[in-house]
């Protein structure tokens, strides 16, 4: 059997030495190389009136205290070295705008090939400004309905909205790769839902400003279904096992394509021309997310009769 | 004689307190025309005075129109810098201070003036407020994006710090749009 020396890269797995973990590990263990020497010297004080009349509010008791403050400052260092050091984050944004501008087209192109794992880009500087332009036509798209919050503020809505599908469906469907022995990282899990962001973002962007449903289902199945297909072709190819790789794309184009739906239901206007006809007293029920009002025949009925008077008087 | 004191007195206390006039109107002109090239040494430093003073005028055009939106304006501004200002030390080799993104940020502010001005006079809710609005939120991204470049050395990653300037702005689009 003929051996080579050039390994190709193209498609190593690429799952070891990327995570956040890894990174986090290696810069806590360089920073514990520094702080060998640094470790506080505990100093005796004068201990002759540590059982003093006062007790626990005496020497003893200062002496607890801060030692107790002690190792929970240590303790908060140490987490907050691992885990809040934005340095191990650095080279998941060293990007160039050509690379997410060839991503941003191929998060629309479902791969063909799913016999051996489809690389996915490490980054996230892509799904990241994905997530703020959901966020961003969301708010238009509310601003532009009139949708009122009743618990909370707008903005908080649309980033809480956002952010928790993007972290929260990835890490749903980590969990599910890590049961069905899927081969990606939380990072790539990241960057796979963030591009796949795309084509919502696009649906959505089109259909808050032309109010059309048949327009909103036609880009839903079109577009949606696109981004959807690439996600599910990049998971298939890194499952193995025909029921692991139903469960986890099942479940992975559930969640996408119900959550455009969602987006464009809850968020917008529901009802379109009608309301657009009732002014003051007239004016029909605020639009809530969530609580989607009926619409009742004397309500259409007071609409008619509103539109009648005013083209009387005219 | 004891005029010309007065004024060299004051001269020298507002360069006790850190005011330079001379970069406050360099910074706003380079803000108020796209194509100027920015210096980087003068965009390095940390001036919040024309920012606060932009933020105070962009409240007060708001106000005018009928919205009292300060607080909105304090926390979307204070919010879109700590972002930013994590952004950019994440993709610059150099690091930059929170000041400095606060200062260009605030100095850039100063188109979404001329759009919330013109709320006053006309509802920007229409065929003209509309492409009004994005192109001076076109402005003030691509106004803060030549700033951080020049500041930073981020030649050829323009547009990837354009964008978030961009969503950030649309949000005061949007505060003053709707």
């Amino acid at each position: 059997a003929s051996s080579s020396a050039v390994i190709d890269m193209e498609n190593m797995d690429d799952t070891s030495g990327s995570s956040f973990e890894d990174m986090g590990e290696m810069h806590q263990q360089l920073k514990e190389e520094d702080d060998v020497g640094e470790e506080p010297v505990p100093t005796e004080e004068d201990d002759g009136a540590f059982l003093g009349v006062k007790g626990l509010k005496g020497q003893l008791g200062r002496d607890v205290a801060d030692q107790v403050w002690q190792a929970g400052k240590r303790q908060a260092s140490k987490a907050f070295n691992l885990y809040g050091n934005i340095d191990i984050l650095r080279p998941y944004f060293d990007v160039e705008p050509i690379q997410v501008r060839n991503r941003l087209m191929e998060s629309l192109i479902p791969v063909q090939m799913i016999n051996f794992p489809q690389k996915v880009a490490g980054e996230l500087y892509g799904p990241l400004m994905l997530v703020f332009t959901l966020v961003a036509i969301l708010l238009h798209g509310m601003k532009t309905s009139g949708t009122v919050i009743r618990e909370g503020t707008l903005m908080g809505t649309a980033i809480g909205t956002c952010f928790g599908y993007w972290l929260g469906v990835s890490s749903f469907v980590y969990f599910l790769g890590y049961l069905c022995n899927a081969q990606i990282t939380m990072l790539q899990m990241l960057s796979l839902l963030g591009y796949g962001l795309f084509g919502p973002c696009i649906v959505l962007l089109v259909t808050y400003n032309v109010h059309l449903h048949s327009l909103f289902y036609l880009l839903w199945f079109i577009i949606g279904g696109l981004s959807t297909l690439r996600m599910v072709a990049v998971m298939l190819s890194r499952t193995i096992g025909q029921t692991q790789r139903l469960a986890i794309c099942g479940v992975l184009a559930a969640l996408h394509m119900v959550f455009l739906l969602y987006l464009h239901f809850a968020y917008h206007r529901i009802v379109e021309g009608i309301l657009d006809t009732l002014e003051g007293p007239n004016a029909g029920p605020v639009r809530f997310p969530r609580d989607i009002a009926e619409l009742s025949i004397t309500l259409l009925n007071s609409t008619v009769k509103s539109i009648g008077a005013s083209l009387q008087m005219r | 004689m004891e005029t010309s004191n007065f004024h060299e007195d004051m001269d020298g206390l507002v360069q006790q307190i850190g005011i330079n006039f001379d970069h406050i109107w360099q910074k706003t002109l380079t803000v108020l025309n796209p194509m100027k090239p920015a210096d980087g040494s003068i965009m390095n430093e940390t001036d919040l005075t024309g920012p606060m003073v932009f933020c105070l005028a962009f409240g007060a055009t708001l106000l005018l129109a009928g919205k009292v939106q300060f607080g909105y304006i304090y926390g979307i501004s204070v919010l879109g810098c700590l972002a930013m200002h994590t952004l950019l030390n994440l993709m610059s080799v150099t690091g930059v201070s929170c000041g400095c993104v606060a200062s260009v940020l605030g100095y850039c502010l100063l188109p979404m003036i001329i759009l919330s001005g013109c709320a006053v006079l006309f509802s920007l809710q229409g065929v003209i407020g509309i492409p009004l609005a994005l192109i001076v939120i076109g402005w003030c991204s691509l106004s803060a994006s030549k700033m951080f470049i020049s500041t930073l050395a981020m030649e050829g990653q323009q547009l990837l710090v354009a964008y978030p300037c961009a969503l950030l702005y649309g949000i005061f689009a949007l505060l003053t749009v709707f």
